[in-house]
């Protein structure tokens, strides 16, 4: 279908730039890093304290840093010019969009799944049990914030003070992200692992929900 | 009784909020209508 | 232009229709506070303080109504392209943060005789926190957009999103504080409520909505109004 296959393309374009670079992820991991250690001051890091706050302090850090990510997104674009460019080669503007957000959704999971060995030795918390159940809990997190964050990213871009603006934007819609994320992570992270099928199926329907919306409006965002 | 007081302020609270923001509607809406006199005279003035 | 029929509110009949709809709403908001305090029933286990239920409940339900209108116009912008959809779509946003306003400062002056504490993260009260940073996000993204043919559209995209996030959230604050109950301060709106409690409530109601119109009128108007002096100075340029 000439849609995944524009996507496709588009989605290698994207990987091929980052990878080049490698400064987007980079700067994630570190800035994920900065905020997991800044957390130890914040509370008693013990065992039982930090099943109780890590996982909601974690997915903080990935709110956080996902709002930071995506930011380059479609200014990349702007500052360049490209967007005519993108916009001519695709009959299907939504190609555009889901490109970006798949190469972003791989982006935050690459490292959250990096990070999170990390924050299990700094915490001593257990992760390697449910180890599988937790990057499917993080790729459907990372999917909510890729989604919406895609497209907030299109908006921001067109405003001023977009740096404040995109996390202003960003933060509150994720709010069922962060809470069901946070949810299925921590009923994870303890000594009986088991997985919150009832928090996935809500990332689902947020997943769902807002990937319609962009589907039905993206196009609007890219006009000239 | 004294629970009165904390009725009082609430709807104080909440009529002031919806009397200011209607007042500061009304007065845009004033000082715009100043506005659009201004700039009809000065378009018939230039005809 | 549609709006400029709107605009042209300078006859002496209009301003007087106009004093005499915003003196209605003024009568009705009094008679609503006299039932509040007076018509209705002392509440058993609250006391006098319970009837600030009348005014936080209502707010609540009409500001969320407030919203849904802005996600009507936000709709209707992004495939019609009327300047007017875009104008209700702010008219409607602002004025169901007034209501969201109300509700926020309405919650703690309730609950801090009550049960001495001045916040709590129940659900209801979470979702308005929500709902109140969302829609300040709106008219903040507006407010940093210059061209308005722009600012119409991203910002009506943006209030797509957010209105469409409000049942997830509430939805997920719900199931998650279902999990980790918090003291549910407010109760449910039809919760033990007596026949003569009901009728003031639904009262406040049908009194509330009559202010959103009103309100929602008044802004749009002044909306409009902007519209045709942006008009106007482009003409007075070209001349």
């Amino acid at each position: 279908m000439a849609l995944l296959s524009n996507t496709a393309v588009l989605l290698g374009k994207e990987l091929r730039t980052e990878f080049r670079s490698r400064e987007l992820l980079t700067t994630t991991v570190v800035f994920i890093l900065t905020i997991v250690v800044l957390f130890s001051f914040t509370f008693d890091p013990s065992v039982s304290e930090s099943r109780r706050f890590g996982p909601g302090l974690l997915w903080l850090a990935f709110l956080f840093a996902a709002s930071l990510m995506l930011q380059p997104c479609f200014l990349r674009e702007q500052n360049n010019d490209t967007l005519s460019a993108l916009r001519l080669s695709v009959n299907d503007p939504f190609a555009i969009f889901l490109a970006k957000l798949a190469a972003n959704t791989l982006f935050l999971l690459f490292t959250q799944v990096l990070l999170l060995p990390v924050f299990s030795i700094l915490y001593n918390v257990p992760v390697l049990a449910a180890f599988p159940q937790l990057v499917l809990v993080m790729f459907m997190g990372s999917l909510g914030l890729s989604v919406t964050g895609t497209a907030l990213s299109a908006i921001s871009a067109q405003a001023r003070m977009r740096e404040l603006l995109l996390p202003l934007l960003l933060l509150p819609l994720l709010t069922p992200v962060l809470i069901a994320s946070t949810e299925a992570t921590a009923a994870l992270l303890v000594p009986n692992p088991a997985m919150r099928w009832d928090w996935m199926g809500f990332l689902l329907a947020f997943d769902v929900v807002f990937l319609t919306a962009l589907w039905l409006f993206g196009e609007y965002l890219l006009e000239e | 009784m004294t629970n009165l007081s904390s009725v009082f302020a609430a709807y104080v609270i909440g009529w002031g909020i919806f009397f200011i923001y209607y007042i500061t509607v009304a007065r845009r809406t004033a000082a715009l209508r100043k506005d659009i006199e201004r700039l009809k005279n000065s378009l018939n003035r230039g005809k | 232009m549609s709006g400029c029929a709107l605009a042209d509110l300078s006859g002496g009949s209009v301003l007087k229709k106009r004093i005499l709809v915003a003196a209605v709403v003024v009568a009705l908001m009094g008679f609503a506070a006299y039932a509040a305090l007076f018509i209705a029933p002392t509440e058993s286990k609250m006391g006098t303080v319970q009837r600030i239920f009348y005014l936080h409940a209502p707010s609540g339900m009409v500001a969320l109504l407030s919203f849904f209108v802005c996600f009507v116009g936000n709709l209707a912008y992004v495939f019609k392209r009327q300047p007017k959809w875009d104008w209700l779509g702010v008219s409607a946003a602002e004025v169901g943060m007034a209501f969201c306003t109300v509700l926020i400062l309405t919650g703690p002056i309730w609950a801090h005789p009550v049960w001495g504490i001045w916040w709590t993260w129940d659900a209801r009260l979470t979702l308005t926190f929500v709902l109140w940073l969302l829609y300040t996000s709106y008219l903040l993204l507006r407010t940093l957009v210059e061209d308005p043919d722009r600012r119409a559209l991203v910002s009506a995209i943006y209030g797509i999103f957010a209105f469409l996030d409000v049942p997830l959230v509430y939805g997920s604050i719900r199931w998650w504080r279902t999990q980790h109950p918090q003291p549910v301060i407010m109760g449910g709106a039809g919760s033990g409520l007596e026949p003569t409690m009901r009728k003031v409530f639904w009262f406040w109601v049908l009194n509330l909505v009559i202010l959103m119109i009103f309100l929602i009128r008044e802004r749009y108007a002044l909306e409009a109004m902007r519209g045709e002096v942006q008009f106007l100075e482009r003409e007075a340029e070209a001349a």
